[in-house]
């Protein structure tokens, strides 16, 4: 702003920043290095900020507790759920964009897609696991990956329909005037013109289901259908001072999300810039 | 006839949002229609004995001390937790706003912390705070100052779990304001330095009040999220120590998965989905007239 030009020259900028990036990074540091340190230095009274000695015994570990069973469960779990979420939501979202249903039925979907998003999902808890132990979905996978549509269609659904709104109109109508059926405009025409609108939006829904933690809590009770933030919640529980095998298995989870977040911060501009249009 | 015909034209939009019509009504209108049934009446889960009971569920839970307490909490953590981090995050985007030596890779660590699983989040704090060999305990008690009890300490534990929070997402506020900063066109800015305005009073003559409508949505965002604490609560402390961090969230929870009293469960719902909905309904308003089919 009114100091740019100098910035770069000011010592006290280089300084901030460095504080700055001291306090994000040191958290996600201790991670690594806690994973990395044997059982006894983990628990000295006087914490080693630089490890003793290096070892790969924590992943080993937890390696062998049948984690890559969580991690699998993990991973089906965000992935499908957000496929059905991708599929369904670009339906809706575009029929929502192109279609106005009689009387004020547009508004009102999108309303209540809203008041989803804000509502605590603890306020659904209650009846979804009447329902879902009624209909013997409990403690099964695929009962998580259904029970995750009440995050992951709002959002997809909202997300889309922003895009699908940013669309130019008028490749869907030169088709139309070629003789295209209204799916075929569908398919060939709109679907293509989204790549990156449903890339972008199954990212947040996969990294919003690969976090999700009070479904996993009430629906699953057996260890091995566990997800990883279950897992991680159940070692903080049991163990007092585990340290080693939970920074391990937090390393291992929190590794393929980082992996998002240079896509996430280039969304979070280009969104913005997008909607000051 | 003709109305027979125009629903044909037009089957294949409504085709297209049955299915997401279907699974929302199936996992979010039904059961918010069955909380608000729920909570007239009287039903244990263990004993399946369930029985009318009009109002009662309503005077036990608003005169109960712990659903006041989860509520007071709630709030402060919400208020808080906001408060401080557009705050931070504002002052950030200004002190790192313009071009700089590495500012993407800057920012793509920034927000590493948002990116993290709050899980994994509540595990390394969890270490951080522990009492007796805890990093934080051990660098005071090298300042040869007092240990502090950050998550047994009763008047700590829900400041604790607010600066958690904050670490975890400043790093949002931050680069959402950046953004908006960053489309403010810069002649205004020459403009005002040329007519002699100071740093501070660009600041907040010009930037804040350009950027008020962005930043208020932000904070809305913050709000809506902070309100549905639950899972750092259950790492970090169970609610404790005594009710000094029950939350909303926490106390639903206790009634209908530990007490299986799903009446008083549904009813403790119903009373944070109207206190939520009326916090919103500002935001709610401003999002659909915006992006709305009618706007």
């Amino acid at each position: 702003m009114a100091n740019v030009r100098n910035k770069s020259s000011n010592p006290v900028f280089w300084v901030l920043m460095a504080v700055i990036l001291g306090i994000i990074l040191f958290p996600v540091y201790w991670i690594l290095v806690t994973s990395l340190k044997t059982p006894l230095e983990v628990v000295l009274p006087i914490p080693t900020i630089f490890p003793r000695e290096l070892t790969l015994k924590n992943y080993i570990g937890v390696l062998q507790s049948g984690f890559l069973k969580n991690m699998g469960n993990s991973l089906v779990v965000s992935i499908s759920s957000t496929l059905i979420s991708l599929a369904i939501s670009f339906c809706a979202a575009y029929a929502l964009s192109r279609f106005r249903f009689p009387w004020i039925t547009n508004t009102l979907f999108l309303i209540w897609i809203l008041v989803v998003k804000i509502l605590p999902p603890v306020v659904l808890a209650i009846p979804l696991y009447t329902m879902f132990n009624a209909m013997s979905l409990i403690n099964r996978i695929l009962g998580l990956v259904l029970v995750y549509q009440v995050y992951t269609l709002p959002y997809c659904i909202w997300m889309l329909f922003g895009f699908l709104k940013s669309l130019p109109l008028m490749y869907e109508e030169a088709a139309q005037i070629d003789g295209a059926s209204k799916s075929a405009t569908l398919w060939f025409v709109v679907l293509p013109m989204m790549r990156t609108g449903l890339v972008a939006t199954s990212i947040f829904s996969i990294i919003t289901a690969w976090d999700e933690f009070l479904f996993g809590l009430l629906f699953i009770r057996t260890p091995a259908l566990r997800t990883l933030p279950l897992v991680i919640a159940d070692y903080i529980g049991e163990y007092e001072t585990l340290w080693g095998n939970l920074m391990a298995i937090g390393m291992i989870t929190a590794l393929p999300i980082l992996l998002f977040s240079h896509f996430v911060y280039a969304y979070y501009t280009k969104g913005f810039a997008l909607g000051d249009k | 006839m003709q109305r027979n015909s125009a629903f044909r034209r037009n089957s294949f939009y409504y085709i297209l949002i049955t299915p997401a019509v279907l699974l929302m009504v199936w996992l979010t209108v039904y059961p918010v229609l069955d909380v608000l049934v729920l909570s007239f009446y009287d039903y244990n889960y263990i004993t399946d004995v369930r029985k009318f009971a009009g109002l009662k569920n309503f005077q036990q839970i608003l005169s109960s001390e712990l659903f006041r307490d989860s509520f007071v909490n709630t709030l402060i953590f919400s208020l808080a937790a906001t408060l401080i981090e557009v705050g931070l995050g504002l002052a950030l985007a200004l002190a790192f706003d313009g071009e700089f030596f590495g500012k993407r890779h800057f920012m793509t660590v920034v927000i590493f912390p948002m990116m993290l699983s709050t899980m994994v989040v509540s595990a390394v704090w969890k270490t951080l705070y522990h009492q007796d060999i805890g990093l934080l305990n051990s660098i005071l008690k090298q300042l040869s100052l007092k240990p502090v009890g950050w998550l047994i300490d009763p008047s700590r534990a829900l400041s604790s779990i607010i600066i958690v929070d904050i670490w975890q997402w400043t790093p949002f506020t931050f680069i959402m304001l950046q953004a908006s900063l960053q489309s403010i066109p810069r002649e205004i800015f020459e403009a005002a330095q040329i007519d002699g305005a100071r740093y501070p009073q660009i600041v907040f003559r010009i930037t804040i009040p350009i950027l008020l409508g962005q930043i208020l949505l932000i904070a809305m965002l913050r709000t809506i999220d902070t309100f549905k604490l639950f899972g750092k609560v259950y790492a970090l402390t169970q609610g404790g120590p005594g009710n000094a961090t029950e939350t909303l969230s926490t106390f639903i929870y206790r009634e209908g998965f530990s007490y299986f009293n799903l009446g008083r469960a549904a009813t403790a719902s119903l009373l944070t989905l109207v206190i939520v909905s009326l916090i919103s309904l500002f935001y709610i308003k401003k999002l659909v007239q915006e992006e709305g089919p009618n706007g």
